[in-house]
């Protein structure tokens, strides 16, 4: 008995070199094909005008500091502004999601109150209406208030995001365990000390999963910024980076400052990215898995 | 937990949100959906054009028009191809990361992961350089008109798959990496080979996760909007309501007709409701067990 | 928001004038608030914060803010949007095919009384373009962009070929073009430019839409319209005319790469040749169109824009003196031909072009041609669905390239469609 299973972990150590080798080298195809639009951004954005349509398309340029230049020079470096509104944005709006996401999940995994279902459908049915319907109503309704083309427009009906208190249900119903709340009840804690000290602190790394997921979707919105704001002292990068693509018809439009632009924008997402990485949970199966 | 009114109370931001931003919106829509443009003689001067109600005139209208049908076609095949493709490859690759001595396994995660930070409009516009017959690096290996007529559905699809595999792929994986090891040790004592290991114990494991992902992909994809819609400049095979959001965007913001757009954009939440519902029933009642 | 702060400073105004006793100024007839106001300015013509900058240094009680728009559709949808609910910027860009969308929706003010002197300045072509045709006015004339040929005068002596005089020779020339290398095309039809399109029906005499009496005729499949889609689809349907679109990287590289020799564009065309061909440098010239047959001598508008007053503008005078200052004053119209790089509507900009284009340093007469070719452009009223015609333009033209099946269908469509669209909101038709 002893033998055999010995013979079958030695002929699955056997078996397994090779698989070892052809999972490494189909990850790493994955790895090529996601990285090869990537790796053309970053050769275009070296080109100058003259080369951008006529050197081949992996051939790197001459002009990436050129670009960059005048990329910080285009109308009084309002680029930066751009990035910096972008920012603004994302990092709020992130913020101020991740509380509300967790809040809500929080009690919607770990209290039972009527209407509890009707409420969750409710805010998960979000999802199923597209963002580009509800555009114009909302920037009609911020208009009668007198906030449309402020930075609150743009920063208030990002907040609300299904997805995130969906993960928030799900984490915080994977994440905290009964028990504890109950020993905390016992203890005299009330329920606002109960949600800082216990259920804030163990719901932190799915708070911060939220919190990338809405920088990066507040980060790459386009139609609500777009709809919201007249003023380009307001605007976030990809209104302002569509500004010089469609320049109108009887202008140029500026492609190299676009390329390098985009370039320019994806770099602070990828570096969080990095940076945040181990930190990053999408284990949002993982309370399906224990039930 | 039982409490009175503490669960509203921490739910009421969410709820607050949820009605500004999206139940009156969506209210405004239906409202908008029932009227139309009435304008007498020229139709120009003060008080020429006015709004009337008009009952179900836009639904019908909606249904009743061979564009959107025929754009409800293509968005099937190309969903269709989307989900096989990305869901496969999505979990081909968590398979991949999770089995033992893979290499450089991190590098592939992160760079598979990657286009997950690029906006969907920069990711189009990246991939329409590529696409585009001079210009393209892939054509120089593969002699087809990229963006010719039947063709272009596939290589709208890689775009959608390229930009969403990554996530997919991570929402899988972490669901993998919460299963405790000792399940698979004693399937290996036992003498299973690891691909036996990933079809019979790790596919049923991931089961919920990936109808999660399905159902949010098929959201996802029967509300395609960017790719088709960056892609159009570029050639002649996407007309103006290749997908049904491109027709409520062109009533919306080309040719002026709110009302129409409103009344399409209700049917298509109408419909990701009706092709989502089983999916998230499924899901709930698996992630959610306790009702 | 700028209401609120506008009628505070109203206040504030009236307060310090009348603790000074300074005389108040009689509100002039469109309703002025005395003192300073602030106006916000939506355009995109590139360095308008510079043009502005000018005006606000000699006017410190009309202070204008430019707020640099995308250009395109979405930017009337975005501007009618924002009237719709009430807080439109005071100035805006209007393209001249999108004003009398605005003029329909009621977002535009009418500035007869303020424009009065202004008419003078502008051709009666363009001035028809603001008017749409009635007594009322509805913007300021900002740019034009009268059509012309643009081709590469090196490659037209290499492959042998004349400057065409008339579209049968341009339809020859094609042939003899791509006889010779089958990589090189004589020109290209977008459909994605309908623009372009409305200009060459413009040249050969349509009128698609024109006012009789209360009603509006359409007549986009008139004989004129349908004599150039034929030619241009039968020269894609030969072979001989490419189908790719304007404007698109593909575009640009064939451009610089030679493969396409002539472009039939509008007075803005060096802009973009330069940005998007550095190469071709001082190797495209410019010439009239080739004419419907010979001895005439006439051409179109492609493109072009105006600068309309919101209707909402509490401040409706005084943004009707800076579009005026703006597209007439002598100082203004320079900074806009250096600055912005637009040609000028107004009669007297052309004489501030002297100096060919850097990229035209071969055509040292470039403006003086460019002045003649202009004076040849003919009128044309737009109507009040513009978006819907050019939606089906794009739409039905890029099947019939696509298809290589002749392009009369198309315009069929688009005839349908702008028909079909003014039915439905109600506006009365000439049968």
């Amino acid at each position: 008995m002893a033998a055999a299973t010995r013979t079958a972990a030695h002929a699955a150590m056997r078996g397994a070199l090779p698989l070892g080798f052809t999972s490494t080298a189909v990850l790493l195809l994955g790895a090529v094909y996601c990285l090869f639009p990537v790796s053309w951004v970053l050769v275009a954005a070296t080109k100058s005008k003259a080369e951008l349509f006529s050197i081949s398309a992996f051939a790197p340029g001459t002009g990436l500091l050129s670009n960059l230049a005048d990329l910080a020079a285009y109308r009084d470096g309002v680029f930066w502004l751009w990035l910096l509104n972008t920012l603004l944005y994302a990092g709020g709006g992130a913020l101020l999601s991740t509380v509300v996401s967790t809040v809500s999940g929080y009690t919607l995994a770990k209290y039972r109150f009527p209407g509890r279902n009707v409420i969750f459908n409710l805010l998960l049915g979000g999802i199923l209406v597209p963002a580009v319907v509800l555009a114009i109503p909302q920037y009609l309704l911020f208009s009668t208030v007198g906030l449309a083309d402020t930075y609150w427009s743009v920063l208030l009906p990002q907040i609300l995001h299904p997805y995130g208190i969906y993960l928030a249900r799900v984490y915080a119903g994977a994440a905290i365990p009964d028990t504890l709340l109950e020993a905390g009840r016992i203890d005299g804690a009330g329920h606002g000390t109960l949600l800082r000290k216990v259920a804030l602190p163990l719901m932190l790394p799915g708070m911060v999963t939220i919190f990338l997921f809405q920088f990066v979707a507040i980060w790459n919105n386009f139609l609500l910024p777009y709809i919201m704001l007249g003023d380009d002292q307001k605007f976030p990068l990809t209104v302002g980076l569509y500004t010089l693509l469609a320049a109108g018809a009887n202008q140029p439009s500026l492609y190299n400052l676009i390329i390098t632009g985009a370039l320019v924008s994806i770099i602070p997402l990828i570096a969080l990215f990095l940076t945040m990485q181990r930190y990053w949970r999408t284990d949002l199966s993982s309370g399906a898995v224990k039930h | 937990m039982r409490a009175s009114r503490v669960p509203y109370l921490f739910l009421a931001p969410a709820m607050a949100l949820f009605t500004l931003f999206m139940a009156l919106p969506i209210g405004y829509t239906i409202y908008l959906s029932l009227r139309g443009a009435k304008v007498s003689g020229l139709g120009l001067g003060k008080g020429a054009r006015s709004e009337i109600f008009v009952g179900a005139a836009n639904y019908t209208d909606a249904l009743a028009d061979g564009a959107l049908w025929n754009g409800w076609l293509r968005v099937l095949a190309y969903g269709l191809l989307v989900l096989v493709v990305m869901l496969g490859l999505a979990l081909l690759f968590a398979l991949l990361l999770d089995t033992a001595h893979v290499r450089l396994a991190r590098f592939s995660r992160i760079s598979i992961f990657l286009p997950f930070a690029v906006p969907g409009v920069a990711a189009t516009l990246m991939w329409g350089f590529l696409y585009l017959p001079s210009l393209s690096p892939i054509r120089a290996v593969l002699d087809v008109d990229l963006l010719g007529p039947t063709a272009v559905t596939f290589s709208m699809a890689n775009i959608a798959v390229w930009g969403g595999v990554g996530f997919n792929m991570l929402v899988l994986y972490t669901a993998l990496r919460a299963v405790p090891r000792a399940y698979y040790e004693a399937a290996r004592i036992d003498g299973a080979s690891e691909i036996q290991i990933a079809l019979r114990i790790k596919i049923p494991i991931l089961l919920p996760a990936i109808i999660l992902t399905t159902v949010f992909s098929i959201i996802a994809t029967v509300q395609v909007f960017t790719e088709p819609t960056a892609l159009r400049p570029l050639t002649n095979t996407i007309s103006s309501t290749w997908s049904p959001l491109m027709k409520v965007y062109r009533d919306a913001f080309v040719t002026g007709d709110l009302y129409s757009a409103a009344a399409t954009s209700i049917i298509i939440a109408a419909i990701s409701l009706v092709l989502s519902f089983g999916f998230l029933r499924v899901v709930r009642d698996r992630a959610f067990g306790e009702g | 928001m700028r209401t609120n702060r506008l009628a505070l400073a109203a206040l504030a105004v009236t307060l310090a004038a009348g603790c000074s006793g300074a005389p108040q100024e009689t509100a002039s007839p469109s309703k002025a608030p005395a003192g300073p106001v602030t106006l916000t300015y939506w355009t995109w013509v590139p360095n308008m914060d510079k043009i502005v900058k000018v005006w606000n240094a000699a006017n410190p009680d009309i202070t204008v803010t430019v707020s640099k728009q995308a250009g395109g559709d979405d930017a009337a949808a975005k501007f009618l949007t924002a009237a719709k609910a009430g807080n439109p910027p005071d100035l805006v860009q209007a393209e001249y095919q999108m004003l009398p969308s605005f003029v329909a929706a009621d977002a535009v003010a009418d500035l007869t009384a303020e424009t009065a002197q202004a008419k003078a300045e502008f051709g009666e072509g363009i001035w028809g373009l603001v008017t749409l045709g009635t007594d009322a006015v509805y913007a300021l004339p900002q740019d034009s962009g009268p059509m012309m040929l643009y081709y590469r005068r090196d490659l037209f002596d290499k492959f042998g070929i004349e400057v065409p005089k008339t579209w049968q020779e341009y339809g020859e020339a094609a042939r003899t073009v791509h006889k010779k290398d089958p990589e090189v095309f004589l020109g290209t039809f977008s459909s994605k430019d309908p623009g372009s399109f409305t200009g060459l029906a413009q040249q050969a005499g349509a009128q698609w839409w024109s006012i009789s009496g209360e009603s509006w005729k359409v007549a986009i499949n008139d004989a004129a319209t349908t004599k150039v889609a034929d030619f241009w689809g039968g020269l894609v349907k030969e072979g001989v005319i490419d189908g790719q679109p304007y404007f698109t990287p593909e575009w640009n590289k064939a451009l610089n790469d030679g493969k396409l020799l002539t472009w039939p564009s509008a007075v803005w065309g060096p802009g973009v040749l330069s940005s998007n061909a550095p190469k071709a440098k001082g190797k495209w010239a410019i010439a009239p169109l080739p004419q419907w047959s010979a001895g005439e001598n006439s051409s179109g508008f492609w493109g072009g824009s105006s600068t309309a007053v919101a209707e909402k503008s509490p401040n409706r005078a005084a943004a009707a003196k800076f579009a005026t200052w703006l597209n007439t004053d002598p100082e203004a119209l320079e900074l806009l031909v250096k600055e912005g790089a637009v040609y000028p509507a107004a009669t007297k900009g052309g004489a501030l072009l002297t100096e060919a284009p850097d990229y035209f340093s071969s055509q040292p007469d470039f403006w003086q041609q460019v002045a003649a070719i202009s004076a040849t452009a003919r009128g044309f009223t737009f109507g009040p669905n513009v978006n819907v015609t050019y939606n089906a333009f794009k739409d039905g033209f890029d099947q019939a390239v696509q298809d290589k099946a002749g392009f009369a269908a198309a315009v069929g469509k688009m005839q349908e469609a702008t028909l079909a669209d003014m039915r439905k909101s109600g506006f009365q038709i000439a049968p």
